[in-house]
């Protein structure tokens, strides 16, 4: 198979993530729930995992990395300890649903800084018009998950500083391929996955918590802690982790993570970039082919999108996949990027990179769109 | 043998406890905590030797890491001191 649906999850993992997550189904129970073997064992590489996310994303405290269940998890938690119902909540025209149908439920006014593609400054133009004293939270993704825009998240947050609104960070497309300095940019939250960028298994996700904000719980339970109180503790990671972890999912997380600083998060990024420039190269010259993407490729990450003339992207994304080339077609959960970027009523065929993909991949793919669209 | 038991607040913290003190030299034990010491429920304490309270305490102070309490096991018991 031609997997280029990574911006879902990546499917092929390094060797050592099922080795890892293997490991962990023999010889661990669960973290804090008892000094046998099998418990120290998990406690210990639940540690591990938090202090070399907390290295990767410059925080000083492992503690304040929690583990959740995806990215939509952590989003959902740094949202609701935030925003109360009618607070202003400015977000990017890019965002993706795990962003707006929570805001939306909560009954928040939502005040989007829309820019075009691949224009950061105006995007930050927007956020800088859009953000007023009311406003309760800022949220914006690293890069969109439908067209790779890389957003300014490092100037916006500047902005979120200077006028001290908490910044929440969405890098469920960038963790793994562009850095992030959580202590340089003050953000209150910075929620990612750990199945995309990060090569850890579906049932992982990661939320870095800045050092300020008066966590709320979604779920209450056992944390191994405090058992005798019947309030949630007040520390991090406890607070945010109630019930038995995923130990084989962050053991497998923890050899995702240890293979991206391996490898190099810059080296990874060239390789997606390097990708996705062939294909939109490749794509331009079919006839009819719309390709959202600039020249050189700037101010996007390993993600593209594109569109066919008179063509479904339904059928488009069928038809690869009976030659087995794995895309994603549709509005990619994000209907208000789709907005932003016009392309709301058509959708798109997304391709989306990642470290295990090569161009004669790449190559076979355009062959097979030609066939397909001649 | 005589030892001094540090209660932390969570595993987390007691594996953080035990990262610093190890960075300075200072040979310490994660364990569950004895049910007599702690009104807690559940906890974790690092086990150091006697002669490494004054260096450990100043590490956590340090790093931030407050220990819940302190205790001395001597003579079969236990003794809360005071940080």
């Amino acid at each position: 198979m031609i997997y280029f649906d990574s911006a879902a999850t990546t499917f092929q993992k390094p060797a050592a993530v099922a080795a890892a997550m293997q490991n962990a189904m023999r010889t661990m129970s669960s973290p804090g729930r008892g000094g046998h073997h099998a418990a120290m064992r998990a406690a210990e590489t639940a540690f591990t995992c938090r202090s070399e996310l907390a290295e990767l994303y410059g925080m000083p405290n492992p503690e304040c990395v929690v583990f959740t269940l995806n990215a939509t998890h952590a989003l959902n938690i740094a949202i609701k300890s935030l925003v109360r119902p009618g607070d202003r909540v400015v977000i990017s025209g890019y965002e993706h649903n795990a962003v707006t149908r929570p805001l939306a439920a909560l009954g928040a006014e939502i005040a989007v800084a829309d820019g075009p593609l691949f224009r950061p400054e105006e995007v930050l133009e927007a956020f800088r018009h859009q953000i007023t004293p009311e406003t309760r939270a800022v949220i914006c993704n690293h890069v969109s998950n439908v067209f790779g825009f890389i957003q300014p998240v490092e100037e916006i947050a500047a902005i979120c500083r200077s006028r001290k609104v908490p910044l929440i960070i969405d890098a469920s497309q960038s963790a793994g391929i562009l850095p992030l300095d959580m202590t340089e940019l003050g953000a209150a939250f910075i929620a990612m996955p750990g199945h995309k960028g990060l090569y850890g298994p579906q049932g992982t996700g990661v939320l870095l918590c800045g050092g300020e904000v008066q966590v709320r719980t979604l779920l209450e339970g056992g944390t191994g802690s405090l058992s005798i109180q019947q309030e949630m503790p007040d520390f991090l990671p406890d607070r945010l982790e109630a019930g038995t972890h995923n130990m084989p999912g962050i053991a497998g997380l923890l050899a995702g993570v240890r293979f991206i600083r391996r490898r190099g998060v810059e080296k990874i990024c060239q390789r997606e970039r390097r990708l996705t420039l062939l294909a939109a190269e490749g794509l331009r010259t079919i006839p009819g082919v719309e390709v959202y993407a600039m020249p050189g490729l700037r101010n996007q990450a390993g993600v593209l999108s594109f569109t066919a003339k008179e063509r479904d992207v339904e059928e488009i994304g069928m038809a690869l996949a009976e030659r087995d080339i794995a895309v994603r077609t549709g509005l990619h959960c994000a209907p208000l990027a789709h907005r932003s970027a016009g392309t709301l009523d058509s959708g798109t065929v997304r391709l989306s990179f990642s470290d295990f993909n090569t161009p004669e991949e790449v190559y076979r793919f355009l062959t097979a769109l030609k066939r397909k669209l001649r | 043998m005589e030892h001094y038991l540090i209660i932390a607040r969570s595993v987390t913290f007691a594996q953080r406890m035990q990262r610093a003190l190890g960075r300075t030299g200072i040979r310490c034990q994660i364990f569950r905590a004895p049910r007599e010491l702690t009104d807690l429920g559940c906890a974790y304490v690092v086990r150091i030797a006697v002669s490494d309270l004054a260096p450990a305490l100043m590490t956590l102070r340090r790093e931030s890491l407050d220990p819940v309490q302190i205790f001395l096991y001597q003579r079969g018991l236990y003794q809360e001191v005071k940080a």
